[in-house]
């Protein structure tokens, strides 16, 4: 176990590596740079060449990336174009902060919600429960954050004109802000992961040695519990991985209409203004974040089985 | 399950739950008082608070809350005295004496100098800076240039006579001049801190306008209280400005009480939200000072042609346009110069809708719709671009019989393809769909800036001689308004006529003011506080 941590850890470099080479390279060829992105419609040809060249925006395309890879080295993500001069770091620092608790509000709740709602309609199968249920997660699966977005807003709104208790809008800052975003957040995944408890739970209940060990008189409880649960995560843990990477796309949109100062909310609008410190970073930043997530994955499989080894 | 895996499992849950309960941070206290909360739309954060570097209508929005000027506009868009009490201007129109007021004090209670105001001026042309309005709106100082180029460390025309006394010295008499200097990149900063902080005063900056920061809170919002040191400190107690990249986002918030103020930037009232808007007290629309238009590339086939210029006008039915396809949220136009804008009271005989003439206007230029050959309308993709550009389409097609390519580009690309055009003409795109919004309230901003011979915004390349005579001598005529107006009207006769640019529509802005807010003014030019020691919220209302 030891040595695949170790040698993913050590894989992670040249992995980022590529990836700044990548992202600069195709931001280096979309058309446009941040100077005319800022300057919009005004065109004034003069003042545009000078900031090119403050900006270093003329220099052939691997000396502007050989810059920019040395500052990383020493861990410096360099300057904000946009944000005229303010460190990447200070930029994004406070929005990763933001991102990563809101991601994780949301993969708790889709887990403590879908887990048991699936475990349930598996063993209550084709009950009306098990109906209400997987309905309700399977819409929840299927309709797009921008869409229930303006659904929610719609019933607080209800509550709100008619003196009820309820939620602001948008915004952040104070614990009320969390509930509809994180809700939304959580969503896709939790109607995915509630489906998938229910179906491999039932294959598993399926299986021979529950059927053995039914024959040997264990209680129901024990069987669910102790033999059957264990098994039927392990898909489970599969998906919770890419559902991670799921999250973090979905933040853009969860971020930008609750704004909530993330850095979904500013990697989208960075691309906009070709602000290319700010774009490398939090694609490095995200890329990382999905690697570990793997990592983690792979591990938390080695845990529920041991017959499964993960290759390096 | 054994119980010791089970465990390992449960504490992989509970390190997740606990990882997040400790990112949690606790609450702000809310400030007390009357908090007025304005809404600034459409970004997520200001890209600085240096009036140098400022580059968006929602940056100047604030910097000019921060700041003040010599001068600054007033509700009927006169310009009128701020940290300078008076001027003079020398017989020849070249010399701008201006007088600061007397005790004129910084948010930190240190001295307004004269100095102060050279210091502005030189830093928001300084290239080091890395701001661009300063080089746009200030040439006209004489020396702004060199310095600009970075050939000169001192800008000649502007001069600290006394503590109170600036001289500014233009190249050219303007009538416009003043107007320039209410704009953002003239705003007065610190000097001393500035000096002494190169890098990190903009974040706390002493400012010399009716508010100060109290907080940025990067991401979320702004929060000013008033400058008690300005010449006219404003009464209420904080102005509150969260950023809100979506406006459907910002409405929500006004109408769960949320807000006081939403739509003065970018956008205003999304469009489907517009009817229920109208039945509030809350509701406010003017036409912006902007024009929607069609520019044409007059370099390159097909449309070198005046007539083929004439005949893509003539087919446009602005008013189906305006009122069916936009639900009357636009106000189609016939002219350059937006509705209510100084120079728009002097009518125009514009090129109205006429299919037959249109038809005409084509075969007089000796094409057909199989001859006339590819013809591509670029756009960038935003709001309701996509409607307006398909709606020209149909238009065209239906009106002239040509098909008309349309190219949506990302609005970025759209901005690098209109430079490329600007640059090489002959290799730049045919035709495209645009918009121009006033800086400062005067017809030069754009009969002169987008339509003289190869100015910087003429992109198009339109060129006509006599069109450029008569807005030379409008540029530096001052006193005889009436004539000056006279020859902006003469000028864009002739730009309208041969279709330099094929105006559309002038967008109107619908915003949400709150009936109790007080002292505010909406006009073209977006909110204008006249007098903010008259803003405020009364509680009886």
């Amino acid at each position: 176990m030891t040595r695949v941590i170790l040698r993913r850890l050590f894989s992670l470099p040249f992995v980022i590596l590529s990836i700044t080479i990548i992202t600069f390279l195709v931001g280096y060829l979309a058309p446009g740079d941040p100077i005319l992105s800022m300057m919009g419609s005004r065109r004034d040809p003069v003042t545009y060449e000078r900031l090119r060249h403050l900006y270093g925006l003329d220099l052939p395309w691997y000396e502007q990336y050989v810059d920019y890879a040395s500052g990383l080295l020493q861990g410096d993500l360099g300057l904000s174009y946009r944000y005229q001069g303010r460190p990447v770091w200070d930029l994004i620092g406070n929005g990763v902060f933001v991102s990563v608790q809101l991601g994780l509000a949301a993969l708790i709740l889709s887990l403590a919600i879908g887990i048991p709602v699936g475990l349930w309609s598996a063993i209550r199968q084709n009950s009306l429960w098990d109906r209400a249920g997987m309905t309700t997660m399977l819409t929840l699966y299927a309709v797009p954050s921008f869409v229930l977005i303006p659904i929610l807003r719609w019933i607080n709104y209800q509550f709100y004109i008619h003196g009820l208790p309820s939620l602001p809008q948008a915004g952040w800052g104070r614990p009320e802000h969390w509930v509809m975003p994180v809700f939304v957040l959580s969503a896709a995944s939790m109607g995915y992961i509630a489906r998938l408890t229910r179906v491999s739970m039932l294959e598993v209940l399926k299986q021979d040695y529950l059927r053995t060990a039914r024959a040997k008189g264990l209680r129901n409880r024990r069987i669910r519990w102790n033999h059957a649960f264990r098994n039927a995560l392990i898909p489970v843990v599969t998906v919770v991985s890419p559902s991670i990477a799921f999250l973090v796309t979905g933040t853009f949109v969860v971020e930008t209409l609750f704004s909530i100062p993330g850095i979904g909310y500013l990697s989208v609008q960075s691309i906009a203004q070709r602000d290319y410190p700010v774009i490398q970073s939090t694609t490095v930043l995200l890329a990382v974040a999905v690697l570990l997530m793997n990592l983690v994955t792979d591990l938390l499989y080695m845990l529920l089985d041991p017959r499964i080894r993960v290759e390096a | 399950m054994t119980s010791s895996k089970s465990r390992m499992l449960l504490a992989v849950f509970l390190l997740l739950l606990f990882t997040f309960i400790l990112t949690l941070q606790p609450i702000s206290a809310q400030a007390e008082g009357v908090n007025l909360r304005w809404s600034i739309e459409g970004i997520t954060d200001l890209p600085s608070l240096d009036p140098a570097k400022a580059s968006d209508s929602q940056g100047f929005t604030v910097i000019g809350l921060l700041y003040g000027g010599l001068v600054r506009l007033d509700g009927d868009l006169n310009v009128i005295p701020d940290l300078a009490e008076s001027w003079m201007v020398s017989d020849d129109g070249l010399v701008y004496t201006f007088t600061l007021r007397e005790a004129s004090l910084f948010s930190d209670g240190s001295a307004i100098t004269a100095d102060d105001v050279v210091w502005s001026l030189t830093h928001a042309l300084d290239p080091n800076t890395g701001g661009w309005t300063g080089p746009f709106y200030l040439s006209n100082i004489v020396g702004a240039n060199d310095v600009a180029a970075g050939s000169a460390t001192e800008l000649a025309g502007a001069v600290a006579v006394d503590a109170r006394t600036v001289e500014l010295t233009i190249s050219q008499p303007s009538a416009y001049f003043l107007s320039q200097l209410t704009f953002g990149s003239a705003k007065v900063v610190s000097k001393a801190q500035a000096e002494a902080d190169p890098t990190g005063w903009e974040n706390a900056p002493v400012t010399s306008g009716p508010f100060q920061v109290q907080a940025w809170n990067h991401g979320q919002n702004i929060v000013l209280v008033p400058n008690a040191n300005y010449w006219q400190a404003p009464t209420i107690a904080t102005l509150t400005m969260p950023f809100i990249q979506d406006s459907e986002t910002a409405y929500q918030l006004y109408i769960t009480g949320e807000l006081d103020i939403m739509g003065s930037q970018q956008n205003g009232i999304p469009a489907v939200h517009v009817p229920d808007a109208e039945m509030m007290p809350d509701f406010r629309s003017t036409p912006l000072f902007a024009v929607r238009y069609v520019g044409f590339n007059n370099t390159i086939p097909p449309f070198d042609n005046v007539n083929i210029r004439r005949a893509f006008a003539l087919a446009i039915d602005k008013a189906t346009l305006a009122n069916d396809v936009l639900g009357g949220t636009v106000v189609p136009s016939d002219r350059i110069l937006p509705l209510g804008i100084p120079g728009s009271e002097l009518p125009i005989d514009g090129l109205s809708f006429d299919p037959d003439a249109a038809k005409a206007a084509l075969a007089e230029a000796g094409v057909t719709p199989e001859t006339i050959g590819q013809v591509t309308l670029t756009y960038g993709v935003e709001g309701d671009n996509e409607r307006v550009v398909t709606v020209l389409q149909a238009m065209w097609q239906e009106n002239l019989g040509v098909a008309v390519t349309l190219e949506p580009l990302e609005l970025t690309t759209f901005s690098a393809r209109l430079n490329e055009t600007y640059q090489t003409p002959e290799t730049g795109i045919q035709s495209y769909y645009s918009v121009w919004g006033a800086d400062y309230p005067d017809p030069q901003n754009f009969i002169s800036q987008q339509l003289r011979t190869s100015v910087g915004n003429n992109n198009g390349h339109y060129s006509n001689a006599e069109f450029d005579a008569l807005v030379d001598e409008a540029d530096v005529l001052t006193g005889d308004v009436a004539r000056r107006m006279q020859l902006y009207n003469d000028a864009e006769q002739i730009a309208v006529n041969e279709v330099g640019w094929l105006p559309l529509f002038n967008p109107r802005l619908n915003i949400l003011v709150r009936p109790e807010v007080q002292g505010i003014v909406f006009n073209g030019q977006g909110l204008i506080i006249p007098d903010y020691s008259a803003l405020t919220i009364s509680a009886g209302a």
